[in-house]
């Protein structure tokens, strides 16, 4: 594809250690601010944020003992440029299963840029329900808002310029867990 | 250091593609795998409408204008529902109105409804090949809602996405996601030859891997139908029921066929009614299926209309989701 | 009035008369190579000299449809095609179906720079197939011809009567050869492309039907009658066994129905729409082959203009028709002559002599005294269709943007010149 022609990986900016520490970490905090995850429900966004929503869960369920819900979200249908853009996205299926109604949702993404998905994210909750809560966790927070968001759990700060590119690597999809940053080739 | 997992560059957003087709006036040019897509895409579309908020922004700053030469309630406010349900405007012409002229071409009024610049039109005409005029004369998106006999693709569509679902609730689920009804049968009853649900259904149900019987009364059979590929054709309904997984049985019209092209209608009712005997020779989990509004005791026998096998409710409401998943496909991408 | 036509290679039914100038004076041919003053002079040099052509089946629609065409548009398109002399049908507003309304064609005709008109009068009042017409009078007033065509003479006896008086006057019996009830509505050739398309399909059987009924009156009254437009295999299968049979009966063939076929119509495009419909790819070789074979007479080009609105209309409701006097002899010379299947003699011989024969006329050749009706074609340069330069009001055509060789560049009629293509 011509896209990943053009692409020259930079740096590693988490290793499989540090993506590990960060996700603990982060399942920490969550229990921490929520006294306990017995109301929390974890919905992960499309596509990254469904394993780490689940990996999530898992941590979660180690430290307390019982399992949060997971639940996955495709914002397609609620993006704000689908007049403008040239390609089409494949719409795919949201499975929450739980209700809505009174829930702590945190809502779970790779990376937060924009927020613009973010923000597709929060409309989309909100029209199955009327949750008690919404929080946000991701594990880059790369900067460049265009909207008032942000994540109330990050794994890190990475500071970044529109030519970068963030990729957060999975072991269940890419092999190995890990953050790079890539650049595209002038 | 592993060695092993070699810095792969990230894929670009998975799963967006150029949008391939500008209209949908049939099946042609079409591949299994993008109309299987449209039915992915509607089951999504399904589960809004099972929310409490039943509509998504997608299609918000479109306007879709529906063209309705013949007139169809039904048909016409489902599009519509499936436009609003994706936050788009609607505008509506239809038959009776005076919006379209009696005696003014297509392509006048055409001109006139332009100024209102809508994005995409949904045209039903009495008329063949209206659609596909349309689509020649205008930059914006066309779907045929029905043109005279020729096709009726989203009814094609809705009675595919009814009957995909059915199997696999009944524990038959495709073997082969791009051809979901590969060794399926679909058996289609009645005046093939004014029927553009016929034509339609035919057309994809083989796109789709399957074989088709159409089966209607000699005169209203149209002998070249059976050249096409997957397509059988007998004027014998229990030969053309054995072995079905689908029975469709067609509304007839008597009063407008004449009595120089049908013998009585009980006639009709004798030797092409669904009835529970065709349902024993097909096979165990057949399913009845008819595109509605069904005629009592006419085309199918009340017991089968009514009955546990009759998927005509689920049809009726799978139009929305369908007709939701078209327009998306057809007008998101297009820039 | 004096012209000459300089360099050309003349070729009429007689032969090839070499490449001479052609002198015409006072509206008749003059001789060759004369010499002498010329009010106009026309180069002809690397072109073909050929008797102006003659078309028994156009529709001018004039009068009452003049938003279609006139008079002026439909005889200075003519002209433009390299035809001579038409005869004009009678479905028009009003029907030709009276005397008066024949005389004023004829004398609106006159004065007309075009092409000379030979109007055809109907067969029955209003094309209603009720009540035959005063074919002595019609006659009298102008009328070389009778028919119902637009429409085919469904009741038999009355055709029948028709025959008889025509058979008595010498005039000929044009038919629409269609049963009406056969065709029920079809809008295109009944088979596997209308059935797929859904459109109302028009078996070659209606024509079959209709043809051999026709012939078979013919021979029952010993009428000339003349088939127009046979469009199926089917169709000239009767009508060859007909005439091997003794029925004094002719064939015309359009250009149309030897170049398209029913496929045409896959796009549904009402450009396309005619009567009868354009058939098979087997019905096109039927009727290329009867070309040479003898079973087809005369090339009537059926010219049937509409308005582009009309023609924008629906399948079911757009008029039938294609207007194509000014394409006529380049399609027909660039798909068959070039392409190898009719050689240009036996082309020029089915727009010439085969028409004059099945009227009882002289058959036009280029010597001195003959009626100088004369076209010049460049059947050397390459050119696209262009219905926007047409004289026809029908500029929309089937063939828009095609490249053909074979234009008509200079037509004289009655010794004026009529047309002349600037290039």
């Amino acid at each position: 594809m011509p896209e990943t022609a053009n692409l020259v990986l930079k740096s590693k900016i988490m290793s499989a250690a540090e993506f590990e520490r960060a996700l603990k970490r982060i399942a920490h905090e969550v229990i921490e601010r929520n006294k306990g995850a017995g109301d929390v429900a974890l919905v992960g966004i499309h596509t990254r944020g469904v394993p780490l929503a689940e990996r999530l869960a898992g941590l979660i369920e180690r430290f307390e003992g019982s399992r949060p819900p997971v639940g996955k979200l495709d914002i397609t249908l609620y993006r704000d440029d689908l007049t403008e853009i040239s390609l089409q996205p494949i719409v795919r299926r949201t499975e929450v299963d739980f209700d809505v109604h009174g829930a702590k949702i945190v809502l779970v993404d790779d990376v937060l840029y924009t927020g613009r998905t973010a923000r597709a994210a929060l409309d989309a909750i909100i029209d199955m329900g009327r949750p008690a809560a919404i929080q946000y966790a991701v594990m880059v927070d790369r900067g460049h808002r265009e909207l008032p968001i942000r994540a109330d759990y990050v794994g890190k700060n990475v500071p970044t310029s529109r030519s970068e590119i963030v990729h957060v690597r999975l072991r269940e999809v890419d092999g190995e867990d890990g953050v790079e940053l890539w650049e595209r080739a002038a | 250091m592993t060695g092993a997992a070699a810095h792969v560059p990230p894929a670009p957003p998975p799963a967006a593609a150029a949008r391939r087709h500008r209209h949908l006036l049939d099946f042609e040019g079409w591949t299994a795998e993008e109309v299987v897509s449209l039915l992915e895409t509607a089951d999504v579309m399904a589960q809004v409408l099972t929310r409490p908020v039943k509509r998504v922004p997608a299609l918000q700053g479109y306007t879709v204008a529906t063209l309705f030469f013949e007139e169809s309630t039904r048909t016409r406010l489902s599009f519509e529902r499936a436009a609003r349900a994706q936050s788009a405007d609607v505008i509506s012409f239809a038959a009776g109105s005076s919006s379209l002229k009696k005696g003014e071409s297509v392509r006048d009024t055409l001109r006139t409804i332009e100024q209102l610049q809508a994005d995409l039109y949904v045209v039903r005409h009495p008329s063949a090949g209206v659609p596909h005029q349309i689509a020649r004369w205008t930059d914006r998106a066309v779907v045929n809602a029905g043109d005279g006999r020729h096709a009726h693709p989203t009814q094609a569509l809705l009675d595919a996405y009814t009957l995909r679902a059915a199997l696999t609730e009944a524990g038959l689920p495709p073997q082969d996601r791009a051809r979901p009804f590969a060794g399926r049968r679909l058996t289609i009853v009645g005046d093939i030859e004014h029927s553009r649900v016929a034509r339609s259904n035919a057309e994809l149900f083989t796109l789709l891997g399957g074989e088709v019987v159409l089966c209607g009364p000699a005169a209203l059979l149209p002998r070249e139908l059976g050249r096409l590929p997957g397509v059988h054709l007998t004027t014998d309904l229990d030969e053309a029921a054995s072995g079905a997984d689908a029975l469709m049985a067609l509304r007839i019209q008597r009063e407008r066929l004449g009595p120089r092209r049908l013998t009585s209608l009980a006639e009709y009712v004798a030797r092409y009614q669904l009835r529970e005997r065709h349902l024993a020779l097909a096979k165990p989990h057949a399913f009845v299926m008819h595109p509605g509004p069904l005629n009592r005791d006419v085309e199918v026998a009340t017991e089968l209309a009514d009955g546990p096998r009759s998927l005509v409710e689920r049809q009726v409401a799978s139009g929305v989701p369908v007709r939701m998943a078209v327009l998306y496909a057809l007008l998101v991408g297009r820039s | 009035m004096r012209l000459a036509l300089r360099g050309g290679r003349l070729l009429d039914g007689a032969g090839d008369r070499g490449t001479h100038d052609l002198y015409v004076k006072d509206g008749v041919i003059e001789g060759l190579d004369l010499g002498g003053p010329v009010d106009v002079d026309v180069d002809a040099e690397g072109k073909l000299v050929t008797p102006a052509f003659l078309d028994l089946h156009v529709h001018l629609r004039d009068p009452g449809q003049e938003v279609k065409e006139d008079l002026a548009s439909g005889l200075a398109a003519a002209a433009a095609g390299g035809y001579g002399t038409v005869v004009s049908m009678a479905n028009t507003d009003p029907v030709v179906d009276d005397p008066g309304i024949v005389a004023d064609l004829v004398a609106r005709a006159a004065r007309v720079e075009g092409a000379r008109l030979r109007p055809a009068a109907a067969i029955s009042r209003g094309l209603r197939g009720e009540e035959l017409t005063d074919f002595a009078a019609l006659k009298a007033a102008g009328a070389v011809m009778v028919t119902d065509d637009g429409v085919p003479v469904a009741d038999s006896r009355l055709f029948r009567s028709a025959c008889e008086y025509a058979a008595e006057l010498g005039l000929v019996v044009q038919t629409h050869s269609e049963d009406p009830t056969l065709r029920d509505g079809g809008v295109m050739h009944e088979g596997a492309v209308s059935q797929r398309l859904g459109l109302p399909g028009n078996p070659d059987a209606a024509e079959a039907v209709m043809v051999f009924r026709d012939g078979e009156v013919a021979r029952l009254t010993g009428a000339r009658v003349h088939i127009a437009h046979v469009s199926s295999r089917r169709g000239l299968e009767v009508a060859r066994w007909l005439k091997a049979s003794g029925a004094p009966i002719t064939v015309e063939v359009t250009p149309h129905h030897l170049t398209l076929t029913d496929e045409s119509l896959c796009g549904f495009d009402p450009v396309y729409k005619v009567a009868p419909p354009l058939r098979t790819t087997d019905d096109v070789a039927a009727l290329r082959a009867g070309l040479t074979d003898g079973s087809v007479d005369a090339i009537g080009t059926d010219h049937a203009p509409h308005t582009l609105a009309e023609k924008q209309q629906d399948m079911l409701t757009a008029p039938f028709g294609i207007a194509n006097l000014e394409v006529a002899f380049p399609l027909l010379y660039t798909r068959l002559v070039l392409g190898g299947a009719l050689p240009l003699e036996r082309l020029l011989w089915l727009l010439q002599d085969g028409p004059a024969r099945v009227m009882g006329w002289p058959a036009p050749r280029l010597e001195p005294g003959a009626p100088a009706d004369v076209t010049v074609l460049d059947l050397g340069s390459e050119r696209a269709v262009d219905g926007a330069r047409f004289r026809t009001k029908a500029k929309h055509t089937p063939w828009q943007g095609e490249a053909l060789r074979g234009w008509p560049v200079a037509t004289v009629v009655a010794g004026r010149l009529v047309h002349r293509d600037e290039g």
